[in-house]
């Protein structure tokens, strides 16, 4: 898991230097490219809190604020 | 951890002000209008399994949830917003926490009774605050949160802090959330002080291990760090790492567990709980999660999501999904998803009548056991940026309707249909 975790970070460092510029960013500011879930997914991460034992990374609750695992 | 998170909020301070405010005379607004976000969800489950009844019994459950996301500019760089919700659930499994105030139906684990616990409603009020510098490359973040139910009160607070540079194509971000909550423990009845019931069917003397817990709070800390990089003009990632510690009572109170070391006492067809499940004081968590969108055409985008999650009550998880949205016109996105879930059981999971009375610590919770689930869905999104469609003053900016199939290798299966619509002030 280590060797993914730092081949990963490397993968993502060392791309690091491209700069899109503003004027290019067309299809990258589109809605659906955001790096995050929907608003829509909220419910089902909120179940999938309580149903399962991993939490967390994936910008809601990650431990604490309800009877959940 | 009290110095970890003295550091941390002294760190995220320390950034903080460090940086220049570069306000420029004329400068966008971060959200030009007001929004509202209307969102609910119907959600039905349906298991054999169920964790009040020791692992053997119904898991139906149905909840209703309603929520209100309000987003006000207070001016051109600062967002308050102001989530509160309420979730209402009606469900068999816990509605046996007393399963013996059935209207002349037998007691049993695979029906519901019509006990208080039947049905409850989970209240939430959850305020944050937005701050973004002059030139966008700094947002800080604060957030309170508090929430109360039946047999669990929370309230929370967090804040948080990213940093875009390399012009907008790199971030950081550090956050943290802390969280103070309190069980208004509901012991199965038969545990309860004075129980007593002359229909108990056994060898021997009912009398189980059970003693109540002393200690009734559950504390939260979480620590998130992400990473995030546009990789080129159609591609881009980030990757995210939270780590939690939780302390108190980690475990459920009102779920029974059988031992297969006890005799068997029963009062129709209901077996009494030998004992309440016991999990330890504390838990540490670290789930890391990556994302890596891809805008591969006109036509379609791929949104790909993985997590690794790993925690020292011996369960390891592995979580993907993939979402492929088709733009079918300029108002309407058709979203296909499927996310895939594995885990390893907890070391404290045992099997109705598996567990021994002399051990530390079990529970025959099948949530904390070994499963694989599939979740296949799919949305519909609309869109209107000219909002002409008018609710009084406010226009409809978008409608999103999900819809989820989820099923476990255990047996559990649920749906799940979302609706959310979000409206802008003119």
């Amino acid at each position: 898991m280590k060797k993914v975790v730092l081949l990963l970070t490397f993968g993502v460092v060392s791309t690091s230097c491209v700069v899109v510029k503003e004027y290019d960013k067309v299809y990258l500011n589109d809605e659906e490219m955001v790096l995050s879930a929907r608003g829509s997914e909220r419910f089902e991460t909120n179940f999938q809190i309580y149903r399962e034992a991993a939490a967390g990374a994936n910008g809601g609750k990650s431990g604490g604020g309800c009877g959940c695992n | 951890m009290n110095k970890l998170l003295f550091f941390f909020v002294f760190f995220i301070c320390l950034i903080g002000f460090s940086q220049n405010d570069n306000t420029n005379s004329y400068q966008t607004r971060v959200l030009e209008t007001a929004e509202i976000e209307l969102l609910f969800s119907y959600y039905d489950q349906d298991g054999r399994n169920a964790a009040v009844t020791g692992g053997e019994g119904t898991e139906e459950l149905t909840d209703a949830t309603s929520s209100i996301v309000v987003k006000i500019p207070l001016n051109p760089n600062d967002i308050l917003t102001v989530d509160a919700g309420i979730s209402a659930y009606s469900s068999a499994s816990t509605s046996n926490v007393d399963p013996f105030d059935k209207n002349g139906t037998r007691a049993s684990p695979f029906s519901a009774s019509s006990g208080a616990s039947q049905s409850d409603a989970l209240v939430h009020f959850n305020p944050s605050y937005e701050h973004s510098s002059g030139d966008r490359n700094s947002v800080y973040s604060a957030q309170a949160y508090v929430s109360s139910e039946y047999d669990y009160f929370s309230i929370g607070f967090g804040g948080g802090y990213t940093r875009l540079f390399n012009e907008k194509n790199t971030s950081v971000s550090a956050s943290f959330q802390i969280f103070l909550d309190k069980w208004i423990p509901q012991y199965p009845v038969e545990l309860r002080n004075g129980f007593n019931d002359s229909g108990i069917i056994g060898n021997g003397v009912y009398d189980p291990l059970f003693t109540p817990f002393n200690d009734e709070t559950r504390n939260s800390y979480s620590l998130s760090l992400g990473f995030s990089q546009i990789l080129g003009k159609r591609i881009q990632g980030s990757i995210f790492m939270d780590v939690v510690s939780q302390q108190g009572l980690l475990s459920t109170p009102h779920q029974r567990v059988y031992f297969s070391d006890a005799n068997d006492f029963f009062i129709e067809d209901f077996q009494l709980a030998d004992n309440v499940e016991q999990l330890p004081e504390s838990r540490f968590k670290i789930p890391i999660g990556a994302r890596l969108n891809y805008y591969l055409s006109d036509l379609i985008i791929l949104r790909s999501y993985y997590r690794f999650y790993s925690d020292d009550w011996g369960i390891t998880a592995h979580t993907a999904s993939l979402e492929a949205p088709l733009k079918l016109s300029e108002k309407f996105t058709f979203y296909p998803n499927y996310r895939y879930y594995n885990q390893t059981a907890a070391d404290y999971f045992y099997r109705k009548e598996t567990a021994v009375s002399s051990l530390d610590f079990y529970t025959s919770d099948f949530d904390l056991s070994a499963y694989t689930a599939h979740q296949y869905g799919m949305g519909i999104r609309y869109k209107d940026i000219f909002t002409s469609a008018k609710v009084f003053t406010f226009g409809l900016k978008t409608i999103d309707f999900r819809f989820g199939k989820y099923d476990r290798s255990d047996g559990l299966d649920s749906l799940i249909f979302s609706l959310g619509t979000t409206f802008v002030g003119d």
